[in-house]
């Protein structure tokens, strides 16, 4: 870790406020302690880290001045789209905060993109695309969280079926203040619809890169067309493997434009108000996540079908047909109406209105989460082997997100189980992250799951590893 | 929020913070900004998170209380807008929405010894050398509608502003229009809102304390407010404080005159057209919830038109006369001269409000010629009536 002097730190920030103007770049305590990583719910065993600036670009020019100061005296440089639950920051350096570059440049719906600066929200873009017969990849959330901070990390979308990676073209500032984009608009005056083709996939070395090998000043996203018919079907399962089997089987059929695995604690819990949830969750942290109750079942999985209004009656049959040949049944809106309102309300508001809003987080910060990627007949196994071992915590944590959906049309799935503690509880907390080290280690070897730790190494791009350090992407970085 | 919550008490709903500075813009699909200081500086430190992450930086002394603190912790508006968008602090014990955090806040600096110069220190000296804050102004009412056995009780506040005088007198003059018994509540100094709001919790239990005495025996007559800070403060937080506090009968002014147009004894006059635009203010409506009351009141008097600016209602943008610390310059001013900007947009010709804090600085705000554009709702009701 490279630890600068206060005289150091003085001689940089003068820099930046020449460089790039003195209102954008903050070294006041009250900013620095802000932005730095302090005993917080989601974050309460890792160390104090305290920036030594927070820098506020306002133009691409801003970012590629930061970067060339930053390079030249090796200074460390955390780039956020806006400050995200778990701020990777590294002690003493530059916070990159690209809140402020949020205008949404284009709309093509022609092609089906938008061009965004980095600070835009879902919030945003989704209000924007209303009335353009365009809407944003089904599963975006939330509502204040960037489009570029979730597309780069992948987070929650699925790819399933009709959609692919968020990303088509990017805008990137190497450390050395390089700019270069990694689609189409690469040649001047060619719009952004071409991801790669006649030259290498670019974009892909940033997605999942976390901001490690390049600082995203722009991008092109794709968006979806708003078909004229659309309806969120609903089929119950009482074990998850026939809910896979399920869903692969639609995908192979080109049915579901999005399609998604709750367990029965998640969609009975999920998308509740403040006052419902008090009601209904001391009673999901006392019940065993592996019995639902008589009528409940234990997998809901829902598949926005969508196209023209006779195409979507013919996929709402053949959902039926297939449901019933994975011993599935169909939960019919008046059932869902009757069982878990709440529930049918989350989805059309999450499906319909192409939006989310944000609800209530019983978390309370206290997160445990384990989550894998494997091939489709793995997962089934893995999923047996995880409820299993996350049933020996007992009511420690007790899981309550609890999903799983399909990537790349169903080649892999993400499991992904997550229970809540009591967050002060430190010991807890390292005998629960020993443990989940332990269950990553088994699922890779037995059962052949890709675990989420970082792989790869980005000394070409960023010689000096000045970015996001705390990706780990750099192979001598520290985690 | 009880007095007696604490920082660590609050410690753990700060905890919550998800980072993504949804408390600080509106409603979707208009998502339109709505903290003041995330206005003018948009940062995470900015933003209600802003000032629990300080908090919980505070409790793990990654930081010290100092001066800076207070003028941060004052530079909040309290335009409580982050309350009322962000449903994750408050759904966590002890249940405090982000301002009623920032107070404590406040309070902690305050009994450090830290203040922030210009207004805020002025308030303080005033509550350190008398315990209180502002004096009770007292409503003249007429002999003819003066009763002591009315139903219906003028809650008279202390005045802070020099703008309270002309809405005392304009609501005296609808009062005698309206032509019921009304009786007057002078208060026993601040209700308490200016001292809860400004961190002086020293003082407050005592003034609270001493106008709950003389409440309390209104029973169940209907208390009228003109203030809605003291009406959100009196109905809101008397029963965190008080341990025998019993539910008020209470109405804003702009309530009671719906119910004086719709039963008649309120008339409209035939006057000229004019075009105005309403400033929901920050306690009367994302406080008290009260919106359609001045809307419904001004579509009862012929010839005015009402023109909604862009941020209305529960996204009403605050006029900033409430940000007393100097962690930004002007911001205060800054805040003010946005939301005049967002008025003389809609093309109005005057600027309707119902706080006498809002009137106060939009018309120190505006050129001398043009402060006559900037009145209460009782004012225009009482020239139109």
């Amino acid at each position: 870790m490279v630890t600068k002097t206060r005289t150091e730190n003085e001689i940089i920030c003068k820099e930046l406020r020449e460089a790039i103007g003195a209102e954008k770049v903050k070294d006041d305590e009250i900013t620095l302690v802000t932005y730095g990583r302090v005993r917080h719910g989601f974050d309460i065993m890792w160390p104090f880290r305290k920036p030594s600036l927070v820098v506020f670009p306002e133009s691409r020019e801003d970012v590629v001045e930061t970067l060339k100061i930053a390079n030249k005296h090796k200074f460390p440089v955390t780039s956020v789209g806006a400050a995200p639950i778990m701020l990777g920051t590294t002690e003493g350096g530059i916070i990159l905060d690209q809140r402020r570059r949020d205008r949404i440049l284009e709309i093509n719906t022609d092609s089906g993109y938008a061009v965004i600066e980095p600070g835009v929200s879902f919030d945003k873009l989704t209000s924007a695309l209303r009335g353009t017969g365009f809407k944003c990849a089904v599963g975006t959330m939330p509502g204040p969280g960037t489009v570029l901070g979730q597309a780069l990390g992948r987070g929650s979308q699925s790819f399933s079926t009709r959609y692919l990676s968020t990303i088509l073209d990017l805008e990137v500032v190497l450390p050395s203040g390089t700019v270069f984009s990694t689609g189409s608009s690469h040649f001047e005056g060619v719009g952004s619809h071409l991801r790669y083709g006649p030259y290498p996939d670019l974009a892909g070395l940033y997605t999942c890169g976390y901001g490690a090998m390049g600082v995203v000043t722009k991008a092109a996203i794709r968006i979806h067309p708003v078909n004229e018919a659309s309806r969120v079907h609903l089929a119950g399962f009482d074990n998850y493997a026939d809910a896979i089997d399920y869903v692969k089987d639609l995908i192979n059929h080109n049915i579901p434009e999005h399609t998604f695995i709750w367990d029965w604690h998640m969609y009975l819990t999920w998308p509740l108000a403040l006052e419902d949830m008090e009601k209904v969750m001391p009673w999901i942290l006392e019940s065993d996540f592996r019995k639902p109750p008589e009528g409940i079942p234990y997998d809901l999985v829902s598949t926005l079908l969508s196209g023209y209004p006779e195409q979507v009656k013919v996929y709402e049959e053949i959902c039926a047909k297939v449901a019933k040949k994975y011993h599935g049944r169909v939960i019919s809106d008046e059932e869902a109406e009757k069982r878990f309102p709440a529930t049918l309300a989350g989805f059309r508001q999450l499906y319909g209105e192409y939006s989310y809003r944000e609800s209530v987080h019983w978390s309370h910060g206290r997160f445990a989460g384990w989550y894998v990627f494997a091939e489709p007949k793995d997962m089934k196994e893995i999923e047996k082997f995880a409820a299993n071992e996350f049933a020996k915590f007992g009511k420690a944590i007790n899981p309550v997100n609890y999903y799983s959906h399909p990537f790349d049309y169903g080649r892999s799935i993400l499991l992904r189980i997550a229970g809540f503690m009591e967050p002060e509880d430190i010991e807890l907390r390292k005998k629960i992250a020993a443990k989940f080290e332990e269950m990553y280690n088994i699922a890779l070897k037995k059962y052949r799951a890709v675990p989420i730790r970082p792989i790869g190494s980005d000394k070409a791009l960023d010689p000096n590893n000045i970015l996001n350090r705390d990706s780990g992407l750099f192979e001598e970085g520290e985690l | 929020m009880k007095l007696t919550t604490t920082l660590e008490d609050v410690q753990s709903a700060a905890s919550r913070c998800l980072r993504d500075a949804r408390c600080t813009y509106g409603s979707w699909p208009e998502n339109h900004v709505l903290c003041p200081i995330y206005w003018r500086e948009p940062s995470f430190t900015f933003s209600g998170g802003g000032y629990l992450f300080l908090i919980l930086a505070l409790q793990d002394n990654k930081i010290d209380f100092d001066q800076s603190t207070a003028d941060f912790a004052f530079s909040c508006s309290g335009c409580i807008a982050c309350e009322s968008n962000c449903h994750l602090i408050p759904a966590h014990a002890p249940h405090a929405g982000i301002f009623d955090i920032i107070r404590r806040l406040r309070y902690e600096a305050v009994k450090r010894g830290f203040v922030p110069g210009g207004a805020a220190k002025k308030i303080y000296d005033e509550v350190k050398k008398t315990g209180d804050y502002g004096q009770a102004s007292s409503l003249n009412l007429p002999e003819k509608i003066s009763s002591d056995k009315a139903d219906t009780v003028i809650f008279s506040e202390c005045a802070h502003t020099t703008s309270q005088k002309d809405i005392s007198e304009a609501t005296v003059n609808l009062l005698e229009k309206i032509g019921s018994p009304v009786s007057a509540f002078s208060e026993n100094g601040c209700c308490g809102s200016t001292l809860y709001d400004f961190g002086f919790w020293e003082e407050l239990e005592p003034l609270v304390n001493a106008n709950w005495v003389k409440m309390k025996p209104l029973g169940n007559k209907k208390i009228v407010f003109i203030s809605p800070h003291c009406q959100e403060f009196v109905v809101k937080r008397y029963p965190e404080i008080l341990p025998d506090y019993s539910p008020l009968n209470n109405q804003h002014i702009s309530q009671l005159l719906v119910d004086a147009f719709k039963n008649g004894k309120l008339k409209s006059k035939r006057e000229g057209k004019v075009k105005v635009s309403y400033h929901d203010p920050c306690y009367l409506g994302r406080g008290l919830g009260i919106y359609d009351a001045p809307r419904q009141v001004l579509a009862s008097l012929g010839g005015v038109e009402l023109v909604e600016m862009t941020r209305n209602r529960e996204n009403s943008f605050c006029c900033g006369a409430r940000t007393l610390g100097n962690y930004i310059n002007n911001l205060s001013e800054d805040t003010g001269k946005e939301r005049i900007k967002e008025f003389e947009a809609t093309g109005a010709d005057l600027l309707i409000t119902a706080c006498p804090y809002c009137k106060e600085v939009f018309r120190k705000l505006l050129p001398a010629g043009e402060q006559e554009h900037v009145k209460d709702l009782v004012e225009l009701v009482n020239e139109r009536t």
